[in-house]
């Protein structure tokens, strides 16, 4: 098949619907009726306008198969220091010799979902899909329709999950281009509390195609701290849909890190509803070459007293774009919601692009909503001010560039994934190549 | 120690420094008053590097190299230092952490061996209790947020413990309260060894008063117009530039 040829949504659905797949009955159905009814989105699509499929959508991926993995392939991308317990999938299948659940409690479920849909049908069926995502897009259709597994975290009412939860994904297309479908579901039940780490490595530099959904849950006073780290290689692409639901005085912290991938789209969907909620959605994006990076979320306020903050970070290398699209909706009967948006880009050449986009809905007077965006080169001034200290040019751009991502990775509460992104980070920028960890990584160009 | 040769500089096509000529010798002091937007600032500028000046003829002599085929960091590890007359602020950046890298590479250009933590630590301390900065600012970034006297004892504080050979202060004195003033003066008395030098730019005669000078240059519409001694500083704050201008 020549290059040029767009690959069909028909053929997307030939090559998917022969998995066996979580969902059935009337939720498949749905999700078949819209795959019928609705087609791969275009620059036309308000929430695409920045973000171009066409490339991506020459690749005839076929469905990635499970593959051969070898416990030192695990140990090469390990976070050190950090004690989680684990989940390893690879192309979208489950790999339970290598997952670990150090935490035991009668009640507390790290799984695959897969598996907990025959253990425990009940819980299965009370959370999956309940946000009707396979309506949001192509993608979560397809998603729903035939994903076949991915990881399931149920914390019970009043359990504190001390150690972290670190979910692996890794793809692999050595032998062909594949598209990989991963299903998580987390859900935090009254008073609970849990830190998730879910990180995306490359196992091949050929091309894949990661579809992702997922879906969690906050009941009543609940924290979820959730941590997305985005690692695959130069020819991975990522479709990331997530939504999220939050009930009463729940929290929802959000971090996202995105160090490489050809296309990567982030949706992030927040779903307030519930009363004095707190949202703390942060994210950092570093695309090289011509990489390029979307963030786009949608918060919902329903619900009075709650609190979102959106604080977005990027570092455009290169030909590299970026989209940052955030957009905040008050209802009318969300008073008092406190809502924040920011997003800040570095353009390192004159070549690399960013758009951004903070939006404001609201439909009540008492609210108190501020957002900015600012995009621009490193301060010259800063630069000459280090200079003339004896501090030279590449050191001083990489010690403002450091600060620059701090703000956002200090936000992030798992001390050793912290030290771990910023030393990737910094590797990264001093251009020191490291085996593993995102494949490719080490030849990113020196900023 | 330098040497300044019908120094020309420009700006977006605007000549500011119209032929500068000033020799400073090692152990020497010398201060440059001058009205506002007269070039003094420009020539700090130039000298330490900044690139959005044009030179458009004209020599400077550092030390023995030819300062103006140098990068600005070089210029630096070299032992040129200049006191900037506003600071810059650097939001993320610590002030250890600048201070650092500063010192790390200034040593490495110098072949000399880098200090240990507990020695670059105690040095710190040292150099603040110079221009008494208060401990605190160690871990707040780079004048981000500081008051105007606090950005320029910062300044001092580096310059200390950068230990250069040459050192330009631009208006360090400007915005300082009379104690700041003498600490700040006296912070570069300390300094001061016979081997290295200094060039004072500022508006008042009272700094002269802390740090005395050997030279005093009036600078006028970028050109050394008058030179004289300090009984020069008394005479300007006598009679205003008006004398000069004529
Ligand atoms: N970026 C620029 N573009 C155009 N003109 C400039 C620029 N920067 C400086 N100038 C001009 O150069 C001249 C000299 O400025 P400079 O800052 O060197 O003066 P100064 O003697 O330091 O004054 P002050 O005593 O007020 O600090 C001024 O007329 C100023 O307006
Ligand atoms: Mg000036």
């Amino acid at each position: 098949m020549s290059l040029n040829k767009k690959i069909t949504k028909e053929y997307y659905n030939d090559i998917l619907k022969n998995n066996v797949s979580l969902a059935e009955g009337v939720i498949k159905q749905s999700a078949e009726n819209y795959i019928k009814n609705n087609d791969f989105p275009t620059t036309k699509d308000e929430n695409w306008r920045k973000t171009n499929l066409t490339n991506l959508l020459k690749h005839q991926f076929s469905c990635a198969k499970k593959v051969n993995f070898e416990e030192q392939t695990l140990s090469a991308f390990n976070i050190s220091g950090l004690k989680a317990n684990i989940l390893v999938f690879v192309n979208g299948y489950f790999y339970q010799e290598y997952s670990k659940i150090i935490e035991k409690n009668n009640s507390l479920q790290i799984e695959s979902i897969c598996r907990i849909k025959e253990k425990n049908p009940e819980i299965f069926e009370k959370y999956f899909n309940k946000t009707n995502i396979e309506n949001a897009n192509i993608f979560t259709a397809f998603n729903t329709a035939y994903a076949q597994d991915g990881a399931f975290v149920y914390i019970p009412k009043n359990k504190i999950v001390k150690n972290s939860i670190h979910i692996y994904n890794f793809t692999d297309g050595n032998t062909q281009k594949t598209i990989s479908q991963v299903r998580n579901l987390f859900i935090a039940e009254e008073n609970s509390e849990a830190k998730i780490i879910q990180s995306f490595h490359s196992l091949s530099i050929n091309y894949t195609l990661s579809n992702i959904v997922t879906e969690i849950f906050l009941e009543q006073n609940s924290k979820i701290n959730f941590n997305t780290f985005q690692g695959e290689g130069d020819d991975a692409h990522q479709i990331n849909n997530i939504q999220v639901v939050q009930k009463r005085n729940s929290s929802f912290s959000n971090n996202i890190a995105t160090l490489c991938g050809s296309l990567v789209r982030n949706d992030l969907g927040v779903k307030i509803d519930g009363e004095g909620c707190e949202t703390d959605l942060n994210g950092l994006y570093l695309p090289d070459r011509e990489q390029h990076i979307d963030n786009t979320i949608f918060v919902q306020h329903l619900k009075p007293h709650s609190y979102s903050n959106q604080l977005y970070r990027g570092i455009i290398d290169n030909k590299a774009s970026s989209v940052f699209f955030g957009k905040v909706l008050v209802g009318e009967g969300a008073v008092k919601t406190f809502a924040e948006q920011n997003n800040n880009t570095v353009l390192l050449t004159k070549y690399a692009k960013s758009h951004s986009k903070p939006q404001l809905e609201i439909y009540n007077d008492d609210v108190k909503c501020s957002h900015g965006s600012t995009t621009g080169q490193l301060d010259k001034d800063a630069l000459f001010y280090m200079q003339t200290r004896g501090i030279g040019e590449k050191r001083a751009k990489i010690l403002l560039l450091n600060a620059f991502a701090a703000e956002v990775l200090d936000k992030i509460k798992i001390d050793t994934y912290k030290n771990y992104l910023k030393f990737l980070i910094d590797k990264r920028m001093t251009g020191e190549k490291i085996s593993g960890h995102c494949y490719k990584m080490g030849e990113c160009r020196v900023y | 120690m330098i040497k300044i040769k019908n120094l020309h500089a420009s700006i977006e096509g605007k000549e500011i420094l119209k032929g500068i000529n000033l020799e400073i010798k090692p152990g020497e002091v010398h201060a440059i008053m001058g009205p506002n937007g007269s070039g003094k600032s420009t020539l700090a500028s130039v000298l330490a590097g900044r690139d959005i000046y044009e030179v458009n003829s004209g020599e400077v002599e550092f030390d023995g190299k030819n300062l103006l085929e140098l990068k600005t960091e070089i210029r630096a590890r070299e032992g040129l230092f200049l006191a900037f007359q506003y600071p810059v602020e650097i939001p993320g950046v610590t002030i250890t952490n600048f201070i650092k890298s500063a010192v790390e590479e200034q040593r490495k250009h110098r072949g000399l061996e880098q200090l240990t933590a507990a020695k670059f630590l105690k040095m710190m301390k040292e150099k603040k209790a110079l221009v008494e900065m208060e401990a605190k600012l160690n871990n707040r970034a780079v004048n981000a947020g500081f008051s105007g006297g606090e950005k320029k004892k910062n300044e001092v504080f580096q310059m200390a413990m950068l230990d250069p050979k040459f050192a330009i202060l631009d208006e360090t004195d400007s915005g300082l309260d009379i104690d700041a003033l003498r600490i700040v003066a006296n912070g570069v008395n300390k300094l001061k060894n016979g081997n290295n030098a200094f060039l004072v730019i500022t508006h008042y005669q009272r700094l002269l008063d802390y740090i005395v000078p050997d030279f005093v240059h009036i600078l006028y519409d970028g050109k050394i117009v008058k030179t004289g001694t300090k009984e020069l500083a008394l005479e300007l704050e006598d009679k205003g530039y008006n004398w000069i201008k004529k």
